[in-house]
């Protein structure tokens, strides 16, 4: 439905409310971008897009990614508007919630990690680690429809 | 010293077909105008976030005593959800929901819906309830009940095609919902029959 999608990474099934997803985000957007002054790097696809990662290996940068966001991008995203910050805190549940069924893969061994979705995690973390920390939350949820693009 | 204003009590939610109200009693002072403010916290707040918690603008200094939480409970987590009162500068204590709410313990009411007669053409109307739902539609021919067929709506047109019936032969349809986001669905509908038109009996 226009509501939830069912995501299939092999062996690996996650149903996710992507519609209410990118309306949270599709509010947010502009605003969350014109807090990024740094236009010229990108956490998520410097040096190489989402798209180059193996199909194998999808399920493991997913789960990587929905890892970041909830454990270190979203707590530094807090703004002074109300409106923006309830958005994000619908962002940052609905992605707990995801995060929890791709956990639930990775323990049933749905979801292996491969040498490529390692690298290319770490070149993200590097990316992020190379800008102060609210820059870098704030930059990492601008780009989330990269994330959320990739995954469709 | 003025008496501390009394936290609002009897807090609850009201939640039907994934639309989420909070409702509480109202703090009754006499002569004054009492004003309520509603915030939320998400299961991300209270494990990531230093159980902060988030004010919903549109419940905030209200006089009214119901909130609309829906477009904040849009993830499948346990929501915890809070109430105060203010009348002047006297202010209260926060008066918390009992326990927490996720929207998966929403109730599901099967749908509205109409079946149509149009010539040979077997159609149903179905309520819109909003891009969450999706249908759940069985049909068959009178007596023939073991042959029942099922058309999933996923998106609500206005009418949905279901059959192409046979002359004056009556037919049977039942529908309920689906939730993907909370993997649940609503009862059955009341069984509607209509009749095709034309009469099998004039052609033999």
């Amino acid at each position: 439905t226009a509501g939830n999608r069912i995501f299939h990474f092999g062996a690996c099934r996650v149903s996710m409310s992507m519609t209410e997803i990118r309306a949270g985000f599709t509010a947010i957007k502009a605003n969350i971008q014109a807090r990024d002054p740094i236009r010229t790097l990108s956490i998520l696809s410097y040096p190489h897009s989402l798209h180059k990662v193996k199909s194998s290996d999808r399920c493991c940068i997913t789960h990587h990614l929905f890892n970041f966001y909830v454990d270190r991008v979203f707590k530094h995203c807090k703004t002074e508007d109300s409106y923006v910050n309830r958005k994000i805190s619908s962002i940052a549940n609905s992605f707990l919630s995801v995060r929890r069924k791709l956990r639930q893969c990775n323990e049933h061994n749905q979801c292996m990690c491969g040498q490529e979705s390692t690298e290319k995690f770490k070149q993200i973390l590097a990316n992020y680690e190379g800008l102060n920390v609210t820059s870098a939350a704030m930059k990492s949820l601008g780009e989330l429809d990269i994330l959320l693009d990739w995954m469709e | 010293e003025d008496a501390l204003l009394p936290a609002p009590q009897n807090i609850s939610i009201l939640s039907t077909n994934m639309k989420h109200f909070l409702t509480w009693s109202p703090v009754i002072i006499q002569g004054e105008t009492v004003r309520y403010s509603v915030q939320f916290q998400g299961e991300y707040e209270r494990e990531y976030a230093n159980e902060s918690w988030i004010p919903i603008s549109e419940c905030s200094l209200i006089t009214g005593t119901v909130c609309n939480i829906t477009e904040d409970i849009s993830a499948t987590v346990a929501y915890n959800l809070r109430v105060r009162a203010d009348v002047g500068p006297r202010r209260s204590e926060w008066g918390t929901l009992k326990g927490l709410f996720n929207r998966v313990t929403t109730s599901l009411t099967p749908p509205l819906m109409k079946v149509i007669a149009d010539g040979y053409h077997l159609l149903v109307e179905l309520e819109d309830m909003g891009p969450a739902f999706q249908f759940r539609v069985l049909y068959w021919k009178k007596a023939q009940e073991r042959r029942v067929q099922q058309k999933v709506v996923k998106e609500v047109r206005s009418v949905v095609h279901l059959d192409t019936m046979e002359a004056g032969a009556e037919y049977c349809v039942r529908a309920q919902t689906h939730v993907e986001a909370i993997n649940r669905s609503s009862s059955f509908s009341q069984t509607q029959c209509v009749r095709a038109q034309g009469d099998k009996s004039m052609w033999l």
